[in-house]
């Protein structure tokens, strides 16, 4: 009888041993909560990493490519009022997703930013990358030696990168976040999905911070 | 130049369409290139570094708008050739088309539907917009000026 008592209880502690490991180790849920983000009906779990902070009721969802004109003038023209008024005050994050549409050196751009990203410099590279951004498109600036060039000048392993960027790690990641922008209607760039508390609106273009703010002020 | 340009738009109806050609271009060139948007909010502005696009698309929109009507005029009136009038046309489309195709919805759509080859195209257009531009209101200035010395040896107008 004893011994049967301490079969079952050898087993009991056992089961419970190994629930309690499954449940504190954070690895395979982190990963699984990632893949899980979705701002309003948009997954952005394959997109950047969110820029501002993230209780923040409003994101901000753009949908961009790095040789694109707009995008350009975009990040330059608008993106600093709103990142002043709005992501550095708290009101609004941003989160940005690749349609790298419109050419063969814009997918190659995206994967980058992504290897960047492994390093913990996606925005830099994010940046970096709209500041160096050349009237013409596939003329070169974005290549693969270029946007080795980039992350060498911000101080990053270069070995590393190269590795990421020659093996097309995030090929698949670029490809699904094109996938979200098709799925929903964003047909060209910059795209914009303002998400609030209880509704998300669409916008489409470069437009002015003054309607941004307009659209935003609205939802808060 | 004046007393040619006078013959046509004293017409009404040329004056009409004329008005017509240029905001239906002007609106239609401004809402593609972005200077323009109409939703969520009316919207205009000139984002910094695109002035210079901004006024090309004014220039081809006002030499559309003198050009094509006073082609139809010498087409209606005169019952001449329509060869001078392909001038007119030829060079607003290429004008249109040059700024239509970057990033925007149309640019997207064409590379969606023809691929590589609508790639190629679209890289083109936006690669050279500014001296596709040019060149387009060169092909108007000519046609202008040819026109104008057309009618007046049609109609016998004195300078």
């Amino acid at each position: 009888m004893n011994k049967k008592n301490v079969i079952i209880g050898v087993i009991i502690v056992t089961i419970v041993a190994g629930l309690a490991t499954a449940f504190s180790v954070p690895s395979s849920e982190t990963i699984n909560l990632d893949m899980e983000r979705s701002h309003g009906t948009i997954s952005t779990a394959m997109g950047s990493p969110l820029l501002g902070d993230p209780s923040a009721p409003i994101t901000i969802v753009e949908f961009g490519d790095y040789q694109c004109h707009q995008c350009y003038n975009w990040f330059h023209n608008t993106k600093p009022a709103i990142t002043e008024q709005y992501i550095d005050t708290g009101k609004a994050n941003l989160v940005f997703v690749d349609l790298a549409f419109l050419g063969s050196d814009s997918p190659k751009a995206a994967q980058a930013s992504y290897c960047a990203e492994d390093q913990g410099m996606y925005w830099e590279f994010h940046t970096m990358l709209y500041n160096s951004q050349e009237s013409k498109i596939n003329n070169g600036w974005a290549n693969s030696e270029r946007l080795k060039a980039f992350a060498f000048s911000l101080g990053m392993d270069l070995e590393l990168f190269e590795s990421c960027l020659d093996s097309g790690k995030y090929s698949k990641r670029v490809q699904f976040n094109i996938q979200q922008a098709r799925d929903h209607g964003v047909r060209g760039t910059p795209g914009f999905f303002i998400v609030g508390p209880d509704s998300q609106e669409q916008l489409g273009g470069a437009q002015p911070f003054s309607v941004f703010k307009q659209v935003m002020d609205s939802m808060i | 130049m004046v007393n040619t340009i006078k013959l046509v738009f004293s017409n009404f109806k040329y004056l009409i369409l004329s008005t017509v050609f240029f905001s239906t271009m002007m609106i239609g060139l401004l809402i593609l290139s972005e200077y323009i948007f109409l939703e969520p909010y009316v919207v205009s502005h000139i984002p910094s570094g695109t002035e210079l696009g901004f006024v090309l698309i004014l220039i081809i929109s006002a030499l559309s708008a003198l050009v094509i009507p006073m082609n139809i005029f010498r087409i209606n009136i005169l019952k001449k050739s329509k060869q001078k009038m392909s001038g007119g046309i030829f060079g607003s489309v290429i004008g249109a088309a040059a700024g239509a195709c970057s990033c925007g919805p149309i640019g997207f759509a064409v590379i969606s539907t023809f691929g590589s080859v609508g790639a190629t195209a679209t890289t083109f257009l936006t690669n050279y917009e500014i001296p596709i531009r040019i060149i387009a209101i060169g092909i108007l200035t000519i046609t202008y000026f040819t026109t104008i010395r057309s009618l007046k040896i049609e109609c016998k107008i004195s300078q």
